[in-house]
């Protein structure tokens, strides 16, 4: 085996480093001589060094596991950057392109190929495995495999399975920064006693953490659009919601403030973009959520800012990571308004469904092989419901997954346990004392470096200065009027797209005057449709009829329809009436539907709504559409199935436009 | 054994070495030595030389099947993931019918399984016979299949068209539980498990294969799986069988094996071989699956049956 300096002879020459670290020696050479290995080492580190330069070394194929799409093409870039030949393969790649890199791998032409675990649900993957030349297996982010993880995903679960039944002598690696001793003790237990774990101090000292406390959503962004600018560099803003990113990135638009929105509602081109944009400083910051995260090297990531506290100190010490990998001086600001407190709260309480949904999908699996969307459909559930709900089961032992050919059916598992609810009361209780972990660090006023390497088990002795609990100046917000002045206008000034064209539609992306979650719009709308509290009120005819003379004054169109309601109620035909008044454009009330449908609200997922409604408007009098240029008038804006169905028909009548214009748009999920 | 999966994939698969050679090595580490098999696959070179007396090639094989753990591991990861076992010869799980049956120049090393497993030892029949079979050819089928119910007996078959899927539907409309041997490796074996689902997870029925999991159906297969059928049962009945085919083999090699094999007597009009193997001494049954008079005399306890059907 080579020594030390052989190896950094090598090392300079591919990886263009001098030298390893000690414990990056100690874990290669062990890696070299085909042992298990478990590394806990912090952000940046250089963990991935630590399987990258094995993976050189062996003569064969490495394969790595990696969490996500986003990290594994920043990795993949790299490598190629010094030659290495790694490449990808995930389900935002073409099939083609899969096959190919496949391809590749067997032939033998490929270092490391990263894939995620869910590929082991793959028959052609699995065949293809076969015939490769495999030299060790890693799993990145590893502490996905544990549910007291911060990020736990049932597939990385399985990988310990396979890592059981590798072969011995076949080296691997496991990696993570953000292992608690207890996650460390679960993974060594789940894997067996034949990994040894190498375990480094947490802590990052060029980091500047401050917690900055507020009372209102509007202090964020003020001080913010006030602020960035005067950050060195470029950065990451973290909101907590998908909303969020879009309401952040509109306003700092508004402000002339160079940023963009990244989450994982977008699709992969632009996602790609965005992550390249991010390498080349294209922007001052970029407004994600945490799927731009675990991983993601960097070196010059000048600032790292929540806006919203994560689910815990765990996964904040995972998104702040991606700060100052070059060592240099960063700053990591958390703002906390003590309302923040109730968003992850919601989302570790409301993430399960009620019990009664766990049987009705066991008892409806019991009597039939069913894939995700037959399930769906035979259990009117949500398809993230219905997610939860199967990656529950898998876990317990009660369904397991099976592969038909190319399609994943769910299958119950005879004389297995009854469904445990404990467990489910466990790990809540479990992910609510997390959370409190982070409401801790806010509070706290002891060193905060510190804190956080407690937190995750790092106890050695270090001298902490780097925040504002020591020699870091605190920071308030003060706010001056001409601030809310600028954030008024620019709620009365920007608005929500909708996104609805679609081929062979003469449907066009519209507005809504408002986002659901902002400001009071979503309780009056409530109000009115659930509570009995009458016609919609006069603020939001105003806020539609100014959303209306923003965007739309010079369009001349020539008729106003609205949504017909599923059941009685006529609160959008009165308010599209009034509309019609004010904006002296003719109206007609001619669109109805043809057959009952249920309100589509009942319908838990987008397939069973578009066959609710499929085929279920007519127009009287069709042919006064002809070349006509319509304004689409509806109250709330959620999946968008029935607009876009409506959009379908009234094309089919040779109308020369719609454009959709609602009072509120939801983002990702039914408020309703 | 969860853990050893991947290394019985790859021992029993070896290519080239058949049956008999695997057994023979898997006596020499299991019995002889008392190792597993992983720890038989971590042996040093000269071990396996000097200690298991293996050949060059053997070892050369060996080596090569070695390295092959690796890529085995990932399809074991799914096939244990996906709720189908492995059964090795060496566990008492295995059927010890067809271990006696086949012994070990040829019973399969390891079973692919998914099901309730306890049912492969229990006392069995199959019933075997062509792929399109004649109406008499199910009705016996039928009759067989109940007869077993009431005996609380096993039903083997292969899952092909006529006879095997007569014999199937029967068993299962006659609560009585089955066996249904693959001519294909078991991961590919879809659009027929979801309607056989339900049973599965009622735990009638078992399905089993003794091929590479991920092989697709092809007649060599078919005609490798009979042997297994005929292995797996105590006693086999015959609806109908052509002068050539798996049938017609799989019954005499039964015959010279001095196993029980009971044939449907034909109508005169009927155009099948079945006379002939009754000819080469196979037992003539009737259209109930009861032996004729002549027979009878030899077997006193069956008359218990006969009443008890009717
Ligand atoms: N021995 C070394 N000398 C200098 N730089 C190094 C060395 N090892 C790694 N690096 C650099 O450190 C940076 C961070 O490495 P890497 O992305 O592997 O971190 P990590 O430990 O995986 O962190 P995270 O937990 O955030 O994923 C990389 O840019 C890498 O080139
Ligand atoms: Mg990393």
């Amino acid at each position: 085996m080579m020594n030390r300096i052989e190896a950094e002879d090598r090392l300079l020459k591919t990886f263009k480093i001098p030298n390893f670290y000690d414990e990056q020696w100690i874990t290669i050479s062990k890696i070299l001589n085909g042992e298990k290995v478990l590394l806990i080492e912090k952000t940046g580190f250089g963990k991935s060094l630590c399987f990258q330069f094995p993976a050189t070394v062996f003569d064969g194929l490495t394969i790595v596991f990696s969490p996500l799409i986003s990290l594994m093409r920043d990795q993949v870039k790299k490598l190629n950057s010094l030659g290495i030949n790694a490449k990808c393969i995930n389900s935002e790649q073409t099939i083609e392109e899969n096959n190919q890199i496949i391809n590749e791998a067997i032939n033998g032409n490929l270092k490391i190929l990263y894939i995620a675990p869910e590929r082991q649900e793959n028959s052609e993957w699995l065949e293809s495995t076969l015939k490769m030349k495999i030299a060790m297996v890693v799993v990145d982010e590893a502490h996905c495999i544990s549910v007291w993880g911060h990020d736990f995903r049932p597939s990385f679960k399985r990988i310990i399975n396979l890592v059981k039944l590798l072969p011995k002598g076949l080296p691997i690696l496991a990696t993570t920064a953000t292992a608690t001793k207890r996650v460390e003790n679960d993974i060594i237990e789940q894997i067996g006693d034949n990994i040894i774990s190498i375990r480094g101090n947490l802590m990052r000292d060029n980091f500047k953490l401050f917690v900055i406390k507020v009372s209102s959503e509007d202090e964020k962004m003020m001080w913010l659009g006030r602020h960035i600018n005067s950050f060195p560099g470029n950065g990451v803003i973290y909101t907590g919601t998908r909303v969020n990113t879009e309401v952040y990135a509109n306003w700092f638009e508004y402000l002339g403030i160079s940023s963009t929105s990244y989450n994982a509602g977008l699709d992969s081109e632009s996602r790609v973009e965005i992550e390249n944009g991010l390498m080349n400083n294209r922007w001052k910051c970029i407004i994600s959520t945490n799927a731009l995260g675990m991983g993601i090297d960097k070196p010059d990531i000048r600032f790292v800012i929540h806006t919203q506290i994560p689910q815990s100190l765990i996964h904040y010490y995972q998104e702040i990571g991606r700060a100052g990998r070059d060592g240099e001086t960063s700053y990591v600001i958390l703002f906390y308004n003590p309302k923040d407190k109730s968003l992850p709260q919601a989302f570790i309480e409301g993430a399960r469904p009620s019990i009664n949904k766990y049987e009705k999908v066991i008892s409806t699996i019991k009597k039939e092989l069913l894939g995700e969307r037959e399930l769906m459909k035979a259990t009117n559930l949500k398809l993230n419901q219905v997610r939860v709900i199967k990656s529950d089961l898998i876990e317990q032992g009660i369904i397991r997954e099976v592969l038909l050919g190319r399609s994943k059916k769910y299958e119950f598992i005879p004389k297995s346990k009854k469904l445990d609810n404990d467990a489910f009361e466990k790990l809540k209780e479990s992910k609510l004392k997390d959370l409190q972990s982070m409401i801790d660090y806010v509070e706290a006023e002891s060193p905060r470096m510190k804190f956080i390497c407690d937190y995750l088990g790092d106890n050695s002795k270090q001298e902490y200065i780097n925040c504002d609990n020591t020699s870091e100046k605190k920071i308030n917000v003060k706010i001056k009027p001409e601030w809310e002045e600028k954030l008024k206008d620019f709620r009365e000034d920007k608005f929500p797209i909708l996104e609805v064209e679609s081929k062979g539609s003469k449907i066009v992306n519209g507005i809504a005057s408002s986002f659901y979650g902002v400001s009071d719009v979503g309780k009056l709308i409530y109000s009115s449709k659930y509570e009995n509290g009458g016609d919609y009120p006069e603020t939001l005819l105003n806020l539609f009829v100014k959303a209306y003379s923003k965007n739309y004054k010079y369009e001349n169109f020539d008729v106003i329809i609205h949504i017909p309601p599923s059941i009685s109620g006529n609160l959008v035909r009165h308010f599209a009436s009034k509309v019609s008044k004010k904006l002296k454009i003719p109206i007609s009330h001619d669109l109805i539907k043809i057959r009952e449908t249920r309100q589509q609200k009942e319908f838990e997922n987008n397939y069973l709504k578009a066959e609710n409604i499929s085929d279920a408007f007519e127009f009287k009098n069709p042919t006064r559409l002809k070349n006509k240029n319509i304004l689409l008038i509806d109250d709330v804006f959620d999946s968008g199935v029935t607009i876009k169905e409506v959009g379908k028909y009234l094309s089919k009548l040779g109308v020369s436009k719609i454009t959709p214009l609602v009072i509120a748009k939801t983002v990702g999920g039914d408020v309703l | 054994m969860i853990n050893e999966a991947s290394y019985w994939i790859t021992l029993a698969h070896l290519p080239d070495w058949g049956n008999s050679k695997i057994n023979n090595l898997i006596i020499k580490f299991h019995h002889n030595y008392q190792i597993s098999i992983d720890e038989f696959f971590n042996l040093d070179e000269q071990v396996w030389r000097k200690e298991y007396e293996l050949e060059e090639k053997q070892i050369i094989d060996l080596k090569k099947a070695k390295s092959e753990i690796t890529n085995n591991s990932f399809i074991a990861e799914s096939l244990l993931n996906q709720g189908f076992e492995i059964i090795p010869i060496t566990l008492p799980e295995y059927s010890q019918t067809l271990k006696s049956n086949l012994k070990s120049k040829y019973s399969p090393p390891i079973l692919y399984i998914k099901g309730n497993k306890s049912i492969l030892n229990e006392e069995s029949i199959a019933i075997v016979g062509s792929r399109d079979a004649s109406k008499n050819a199910l009705l016996f089928t039928d009759n067989i299949a109940k007869k077993a119910s009431i005996e609380s007996k096993t039903i083997v078959s292969g899952f092909a068209k006529g006879v095997d899927k007569k014999a199937l539907d029967s068993a299962i409309s006659y609560h009585c539980n089955s066996v249904i041997v693959l001519p294909q490796g078991i991961m590919t074996f879809t659009s027929g498990y979801k309607d056989y689902y339900k049973q599965v997870v009622d735990g009638e029925l078992l399905i089993l294969s003794t091929f590479f999991p991920k092989l697709p159906w092809k007649v060599e297969l078919a005609m490798a799986r009979n042997p297994i059928i005929y292995g797996l049962a105590d006693e086999i009945y015959v609806a109908e069988s052509s002068e050539k085919g798996g049938t017609w083999s799989g019954v005499i090699d039964g015959l010279k094996k001095n196993r029980r094999v009971f044939v449907r007597i034909p109508e005169a009009n009927e155009k099948n071989a079945n006379n002939i193997l009754i000819e080469k001494g196979a037992i003539p049954v009737d259209i109930n699956g009861i032996e004729t008079q002549a027979n009878l005399k030899l077997d006193d306890d069956n008359s218990n049956i006969q009443t008890s059907i009717f």
